[in-house]
């Protein structure tokens, strides 16, 4: 184990309720959310952990606990806490106070405790709800070489856009000297100032400093008891706070999407897509790792006038497409595709079906829904508005609780 | 006139700081355990909470998270005959940690500057 990595200690929130994702968080966590066939959104925060080699994580849940403790059972039991490591889920314990967390400074709040049993000399607070790789090491360097009270983790965003984001405003040596909640005239960086600096909701503190700031949040009643809002202008000023730019070598933004809105989720997984992908699922070198199942290869059969055709799609294990035609999409295992049906740009969660000659376009299709032959989805968008939720942007989603009739 | 409220399992604490703050002019509450405290910040209202560590049943570091959660910003004073609390992060929630002595005048002086 790298040295620094010995008091540290790793917290994950998962705990929100992603009202925005909404119909797809109904009955779910955020995290817990399918994403890229295979995963679930938390997988790939947990796998940079992994590939950072951070081996003690704290998952609070809170909305929807259930959903994320079933999957870090069955992918992410692979912890040996006789050795020190472990992956705990934990829901809000009401030891400290009779109530749910309010936000997530409070999240940490209430788990005084926690941090009582481990003191550790630095905390790193991590979101369940993220799609980015990252080496936290990286940034545990730059916060231990800066003797930083906290560090932020910042991406440069074009500063146009940065008008949607929690800006950083910073100077020439990357401390913090304010922070701006989705600021209407957004500061630019002083060595590019058309870029933006937009927090990532990752955070490493010294843990000290984190219990007296958490503390004084708790305390105030006008606060939103957030991380964001509340606790890095609480600290700006009186406190060493840092921003670490999440870039390449080129001084180049590197890729971290925050899955808050339904078009996000979407736009996301159209990333993971082409020969050169913006996000990469295949990069040797940062191995992203979620449930594995036993499921037999999938399956393409190319009829007699109805040959199967594949593009630019990612397909799980287990599917069968027979004399369909899929692309730019993201299909997860069990899933099949009948004869002569069209599913383009769609992301079909475990187990869809999809009819003969139906045709499904910009969706989301949770799992275990069966688009019925013939039907279609994404084609008449008043007719869709009718049966289903359909974003700004035109994107469909057939959540399953609905019967399709033909 | 300002209300404190002084909880403690020891009578003649009790009673010596009952005394010495009815003297310096605040009406004083008293509780002998922390359960008791609980419902009286609950249903009186305080401007002040004087609180020792060790008692018997719940102590004073489980309860005063509890006190905060009741009464956000309600005043709390760790009263207490030992040093060591000082390093639980619990404590850091108190606005002030007095270790007991005879000499009553810094206690005295952290009401006087929080009330």
């Amino acid at each position: 184990m790298h040295p620094d990595l010995k008091g540290l200690t790793t917290i994950i929130m998962a705990g929100g309720k992603g009202e925005r994702l909404y119909p797809l968080t109904r009955n779910q966590a955020k995290p817990a959310i399918t994403f890229g066939g295979l995963y679930r959104i938390i997988d790939f925060t947990l796998s940079n952990c992994l590939n950072s080699g951070i081996r003690r994580i704290y998952v609070l849940t809170q909305y929807g606990g259930f959903s994320l403790d079933r999957h870090l059972r069955q992918a992410w039991d692979l912890m040996h806490p006789d050795l020190g490591e472990f992956i705990y889920s934990m829901p809000p314990q009401q030891i400290m106070v009779d109530r749910w967390y309010r936000g997530t400074a409070d999240s940490i709040y209430q788990n005084l405790t926690l941090l009582e049993e481990e003191r550790p000399r630095q905390v790193l607070i991590l979101s369940g709800d993220h799609v980015y790789k990252m080496d936290y090491l990286e940034m545990l360097d730059f916060h231990l070489s800066r003797d930083a009270d906290m560090t932020v983790a910042a991406v440069m965003v074009p500063r146009r856009e940065a008008g949607s984001f929690g800006v950083l405003k910073v100077d020439q040596a990357a401390a913090v000297q304010n922070f701006l909640e989705k600021p209407p005239d957004p500061p630019g960086l002083p060595e590019a100032p058309d870029f933006s600096l937009a927090s990532m909701g990752v955070y490493l503190f010294r843990a000290e400093v984190l219990v007296h700031e958490v503390i004084r949040d708790a305390k105030k009643k006008t606060s939103k008891h957030d991380f964001g809002a509340d606790i890095i202008p609480q600290m700006v000023g009186r406190k060493k706070v840092f921003a670490f730019n999440f870039q390449d070598a080129e001084g180049r933004p590197r890729y971290w999407r925050d899955i808050g809105l339904l078009d996000a989720y979407f736009k996301a997984h159209l990333d993971l897509l082409g020969a050169r992908p913006t996000f990469d699922l295949f990069d040797p070198e940062w191995p992203l790792r979620s449930l594995s199942l036993r499921l037999p290869p999938s399956k393409y059969l190319s009829r007699r006038g109805a040959p199967v055709s594949v593009a630019d799609s990612l397909i799980a294990c287990g599917c069968v497409l027979d004399g369909a035609a899929v692309k730019r999409s993201v299909l997860s295992p069990g899933v099949k595709v009948g004869k002569g049906a069209r599913v383009e740009e769609a992301i079909l969660w475990d187990r869809v079906q999809v009819g003969p000659g139906a045709v499904v376009r910009r969706a989301v299709i949770e799992d275990g829904v069966k688009v019925p032959p013939g039907f279609t989805i994404g084609v008449d968008r008043e007719r869709d508005a009718r049966r289903f939720p359909v974003t700004e942007e035109g994107l469909v989603v057939v959540p399953n609780n609905v019967i399709l009739e033909e | 006139m300002k209300r404190i409220l002084v909880v403690d399992d020891d009578d003649a604490i009790r009673t010596l700081l009952q005394d010495e703050l009815t003297d310096e002019g605040y009406e004083v509450l008293t509780a002998t355990n922390a359960r008791d405290a609980l419902k009286m910040v609950e249903n009186e209202p305080l401007d002040l909470v004087v609180l020792d560590i060790r008692m018997p049943g719940m102590d004073g570091l489980e309860a005063l998270p509890r006190i905060l959660g009741m009464k956000e910003g309600l005043p709390v004073i760790l009263n207490t005959a030992y040093s060591q609390y000082k390093e639980s992060f619990m404590s850091w929630a108190a606005d002030a940690y007095v270790v007991k002595s005879s000499d009553l005048s810094e206690l005295k002086a952290k009401v006087k500057e929080l009330i």
